[in-house]
């Protein structure tokens, strides 16, 4: 369970989010949907561990981030908005390189490396150096990364950017198999499209405050329309003029 | 396995299947004992080799002045005996192509010699051509002129005429540059070039790790890793610090089987390149690598991209060639203070052991000890730089 809680951050002056609070709760898939620069990465980056927040707290699995940074690192798989990969190694390597770093190692490790790979279709490339691996490997490698360590809660931070439509849809199953596992899923994403596929929660956010927090049918009827992405420009307040 | 561990072996093994870096690495060490024997040789057989060397000619006439004969010979210089036919040009000797250097000497010059009247020879030569035979012309000339001017005095003398007369003005060449002490001047960057290999050796290593690692977008993916940044930024450092000291042990090695080939002694010049010095020189370099390492890493942590690291370091690497240069302007000789200085203290050391002379263990320690701090404080900068929120950029 992620639970958000009044987070506030501004970069000198400018702020970037304004008492943002939500929860994401287990075995439920949670979008944070928002136009580019709402400040999703910026929530996400506080709940990884990499900013901190100015105001505001950010559970995850009751531990502070704030107090218990490690705890909540060792909690979370996050997969940074273009997170890269060392192109020099192979696939295996990348993943074997952050097991270690969440304390693995040895038969577990491997095991578990083998296991990602089975899971995530990547055994034909595994043992490739990821120089040259096309968009959806790559995601594939970071996905298995941030998955190294069987994470409680996974964070995607705009996972679907650059994917093709078999390497989204495949994306999607492994979403969905983490969820069967009890997993608490938070992604980003600016595309309604996924949102509708795929989750259960959905959180708007748009110029650094929550618009909306419920489930996608509660989402539809709040707006009065079908059409989610209607939904999704009325709440944001992305219509002409007035933004 | 403890984080920086895992950091460091990460490092090392990513960026040892880096041909850039391989070769930004390793390439210096490899060249540099090449390039200083090589050039330190050549000037020693330059000045050693002119005057033993015997110089080549052919000869026109050569019986017509068989004393003339015996001095160039004696002074190593070899005729050949040529003949000339009765009118032809002595110029189609050489523009023939057959001599590129005659010495014409006149039938009348016993005659002319023993009547106390000038003779003159001729030298033909093409001086356009790219071989020596200038250079032998100019040698030839000054031996017969040395020649001609001890007959000269002789003659001036039996005639009771003090010879200095004739000779008003005398110069003579005091060249304190011999080709000799240029060699010794190469030997001199010898600390230098180690410096230089220590800041080079991990140049590329310094900027992958970070500005590299953050334009690839992997650095925030590490970031939110359960591992301290002190253990991060320390695992990247020892990287930087393992492919310097590799570096410098390749050139290190490279001088220990090089240098003894430079014909030094016939300088009268011996050197102290014994594997125990090249020890000691590699242990006194231990703390200039790290500092090295850190100065490299935190000032790449502060540039936004690769390039931009790289304009930085490229600037950075000559840094520790300031204080060295300005001593050897100013020949300053060391003192207490200038042991406190990095990259200075190193270089004196350093010739110290390459000439096996008494280095004061006070001096070894106060510039270890002095690098040490500095590298210390460096390393503690870089991990305050990983502290920081901007270091994603």
């Amino acid at each position: 369970m992620i639970r958000v809680q009044g987070l506030g951050k501004r970069f000198g002056t400018v702020v970037a989010i304004n008492d943002v609070t939500f929860d994401a709760a287990d075995r439920r898939v949670t979008a944070l949907l928002g136009p580019n620069g709402a400040g999703k990465s910026t929530t996400l980056r506080i709940l990884a561990g990499v900013l901190s927040a100015d105001e505001g707290a950010a559970t995850v699995n009751g531990h502070d981030v704030r107090i218990e940074p490690d705890l909540v690192r060792a909690n979370i798989g996050v997969m940074p908005h273009n997170s890269g990969i060392y192109p020099r190694l192979t696939a295996r390597e990348n993943i074997r390189y952050y097991g270690r770093l969440q304390g693995l190692h040895g038969e577990a490790l491997e095991r578990r490396i083998e296991s990602l790979l089975e899971q995530l279709d990547m055994v034909p490339f595994a043992d490739r150096r990821t120089k040259g691996f096309s968009q959806g490997q790559r995601v594939k490698v970071a996905l298995a990364r941030a998955l190294v360590h069987n994470p409680a809660h996974v964070i995607l931070d705009e996972p679907t950017n650059g994917l093709d439509v078999m390497a989204t849809r495949a994306l999607r199953e492994i979403i969905l198999r983490l969820r069967e596992a009890g997993c608490c899923v938070l992604f980003s994403s600016h595309i309604m499209q996924e949102v509708a596929n795929l989750c259960d929660d959905v959180v708007i956010i748009a110029g650094g405050t929550v618009r909306y927090s419920g489930t996608v049918d509660q989402l539809r009827e709040a707006a009065g329309t079908q059409d989610l992405e209607t939904a999704f420009v009325q709440i944001a307040g992305l219509e002409e003029g007035e933004q | 396995m403890k984080p920086f561990l895992t950091v460091y072996l990460k490092e090392c093994v990513d960026n040892f299947r880096d041909r850039r870096t391989i070769i930004s690495s390793f390439s210096l060490a490899l060249m540099g004992p090449l390039l200083f024997v090589g050039l330190m040789t050549f000037m020693l057989q330059k000045t050693l080799g002119e005057r033993d060397d015997a110089i080549h000619f052919a000869v026109v006439g050569g019986g017509n002045a068989p004393t003339l004969m015996q001095r160039l010979a004696a002074a190593n210089a070899n005729a050949e005996p040529i003949t000339l036919a009765d009118d032809a040009d002595p110029r189609t000797l050489v523009t023939s192509g057959n001599h590129d250097l005659v010495l014409l000497i006149p039938d009348d010059y016993a005659t002319r010699q023993s009547r106390g009247e000038r003779v003159t020879l001729t030298l033909v030569y093409d001086s356009s051509e790219l071989g020596s035979a200038s250079r032998r012309a100019r040698i030839l000339e000054g031996q017969i002129e040395a020649y001609s001017r001890i007959i000269g005095l002789l003659r001036l003398q039996l005639r009771g005429i003090d010879p200095g007369l004739v000779q008003p003005i005398s110069v003579q060449r005091l060249d304190v540059a011999s080709n000799a002490e240029k060699a010794l001047m190469v030997l001199s960057m010898v600390p230098y070039f180690i410096l230089l290999v220590a800041f080079m050796g991990g140049f590329y290593l310094a900027i992958d790790t970070t500005a590299g690692e953050r334009e690839h977008g992997s650095l925030e993916p590490l970031l939110s890793q359960p591992i301290s940044r002190a253990a991060l930024v320390l695992g990247k450092i020892a990287a930087t610090c393992t492919f310097a000291g590799a570096s410098l042990l390749l050139l290190l090695a490279g001088f220990y089987v090089g240098l003894p080939l430079v014909p030094l002694e016939r300088i009268g010049l011996s050197l102290g390149f014994t594997a125990g010095n090249c020890l000691l020189i590699f242990l006194v370099m231990l703390p200039m690598i790290w500092l090295a390492a850190a100065l490299l890493t935190v000032v790449a942590s502060m540039a936004r991209t690769y390039k931009e690291a790289q304009t930085y370091l490229s600037f950075l690497v000559l840094v520790p060639t300031l204080p060295i240069m300005f001593t050897q302007l100013m020949s300053l000789e060391p003192t207490p203070w200038m042991m406190l200085l990095p990259s200075l203290s190193q270089s004196f050391l350093i010739s110290d052991f390459m000439t096996d002379d008494a280095v004061a263990i006070r001096d070894v320690a106060l510039s270890i000890g002095s690098t040490g701090l500095l590298a210390a404080l460096l390393t503690r900068l870089a991990i305050s730089i990983y502290q920081r929120e901007r270091i994603l950029g």
